[in-house]
């Protein structure tokens, strides 16, 4: 059994390195198919982080009366934090109010003496509400709406956040569809792609698969050293695909850095090194030896 | 022992390459299958080794039907079956040594009886000093002789030889009827097909003659090329 398999490698890996164009090829467009691969997973990746670092931005605002009571303010706090989809609640008090507001426009002299001019503090009360999930929020939205606090509420304003909230969603929807589609789409010409070349090489060795046929061979025998053909082609793919990969990371992950704070490109593929190194050897290897099974299948036919 | 009982072969839509072949062989026979090109020779070698299918009919060898055996015990099968042809079918990027072992290691042989076999067999068929070399560089009555030590390697019951003289010139092609003959001696059941006249009279053994697919005369001893 040993020995079997010892004799597959050997072969396949004779095999590799006689038909030293035709593999030179066929991990050439491999190694094209993994990095396509490795870049739709940067895409995705940045994506996502700019989706959710813009939807982190969204939050609704609730406006109290200037005359509503604290402790029903609380109330309205204590309402929605026992709702399911509410992250957080944050309780902006009068004072809080104007102290911020004088703080924002401490060089504005116009608005400070206007300010001194009033008797009252103007401003309401104000809770910022944040949902667990971005499409949480019309719900929560609609919770506040409830007559119940129409009496106490001046403004919800989610209405104004609206347009903003239902473009994000719009965006990260289209994105991640588009992504898949894209994906899909690209991993499928890779597949062909791939295949395609392997299919030639094995037309090559036509002959040689007669003859093995002919002296009698078994199926496994003769499929055996092809597989093992495809999966050096798809190892060597990876290898070289990662050798590419991760200096175009390290160039670029500053740049992107510039445009989403939030998105540290050289840090996700350092971290999760392991990961892709494995996730990219495998699929590689799977490619490879996928693609030789289905291409060899047709010339063992009896 | 092989039979062919009420063989046909129809390629669609209605070439009849076989009509209703009707033959046996014992045992450690020799026998000459002649006849013109498309006579329908070479369809029969094939049917032997399930290359192809009867459309009509069976292929027995000892009493089991070819067409029976099952994909997976087909290569076990076809390892008791030696198949030489008139194009050689070597491995051109593998020496004479290599080529005959490459039919063993596929038997899953050990790396010692291939070590002890090879070389045996290459001596048989007068290759010893020739082991190192590629088909390139053998003659063609060299190249035939590798052939015919690659086929032996399993120790065939059944020899089947197509034209095996087709590239040769008469003094190789002597040669390597010379071999068949020595390998027949030894109790293997030699089938060759050819329509080499000079050859089929010298070799004098049963003669089965071929025309569009049939049987046309069957020369059960000293038999001579005749159509």
């Amino acid at each position: 059994m040993i020995q079997t398999f010892k004799n597959v490698i050997g072969r396949g890996w004779t095999n590799f390195k006689r038909n030293r164009y035709l593999s030179l090829a066929a991990t050439g467009v491999m190694s094209l198919s993994l990095i396509l691969f490795l870049g739709l997973l940067s895409l995705q990746y940045v994506s996502t982080e700019s989706i959710a670092s813009l939807e982190n931005k969204v939050d609704v605002s609730v406006y109290f009366k200037t005359d509503a009571p604290e402790d029903q303010i609380l109330g309205v706090k204590s309402d929605l934090l026992a709702q399911a989809d509410v992250l957080s609640v944050n309780y902006v008090s009068r004072d809080q109010a104007l102290a911020d507001f004088k703080a924002r426009h401490s060089q504005d002299a116009m608005i400070e003496e206007s300010l001194s001019l009033l008797d009252d503090n103007p401003l309401g009360a104000s809770l910022d509400v944040k949902a667990k999930e971005f499409s949480q929020y019309a719900s929560i939205a609609d919770f506040l709406n409830n007559d119940k606090y129409k009496s106490i509420i001046e403004q919800v304003n989610f209405e104004e956040n609206k347009g903003v909230i239902d473009s994000i969603a719009n965006i990260s929807n289209s994105i991640r569809n588009w992504g898949l589609t894209a994906t899909f789409l690209l991993a499928l010409i890779a597949v062909l792609v791939t295949f395609n070349t392997v299919r030639l090489t094995i037309f090559n060795q036509k002959q040689e698969i007669e003859i093995m046929r002919l002296v009698g061979a078994s199926n496994w025998h003769i499929r055996g050293p092809y597989l093992m053909e495809g999966g050096f082609y798809g190892l060597f793919a990876a290898i070289i695909s990662l050798v590419i990969f991760y200096p175009i990371v390290y160039l670029v992950s500053g740049k992107v850095s510039n445009f989403v704070e939030q998105v540290n490109l050289i840090q996700y593929f350092t971290d999760g090194a392991l990961e892709v190194v494995l996730l990219t050897v495998f699929l590689g290897v799977a490619l490879g030896v996928i693609s030789s099974f289905i291409a060899i299948r047709k010339h063992l036919k009896v | 022992m092989i039979e062919f009982k009420n063989l046909t072969k129809i390629y669609e839509p209605n070439i009849v390459v076989l009509d209703n072949i009707n033959l046996e062989i014992k045992k450690g026979e020799f026998v000459s299958l002649v006849g013109l090109s498309g006579a329908g020779k070479s369809t029969m070698m094939k049917m032997l080794t399930k290359e192809e299918k009867p459309t009509k009919g069976k292929v027995l060898i000892d009493k089991i039907d070819v067409d029976s055996i099952e994909g997976k015990e087909i290569p076990y099968f076809r390892r008791t079956i030696g198949t030489v042809y008139q194009d050689y079918k070597l491995l051109t990027a593998k020496t004479a040594y290599e080529n005959v072992a490459f039919a063993m290691e596929v038997s899953d042989a050990t790396k010692d009886d291939i070590a002890k076999d090879v070389p045996q067999i290459l001596s048989i068929v007068g290759l010893a000093d020739k082991s190192g070399n590629f088909p390139s560089q053998l003659s063609g009555g060299e190249k035939q002789r590798l052939a015919i030590a690659r086929a032996l390697i399993h120790r065939p019951k059944i020899l089947l030889a197509d034209e095996p003289t087709g590239n040769l010139d008469l003094v190789n092609s002597f040669d390597v009827v010379k071999l068949l003959l020595k390998i027949n001696e030894l109790g293997t059941t030699v089938i060759l097909a050819t329509h080499d006249t000079n050859i089929v009279n010298t070799i004098g053994r049963r003669v089965v003659s071929m025309d569009k697919g049939k049987i046309v005369k069957d020369q059960l001893e000293n038999g001579r090329y005749v159509i």
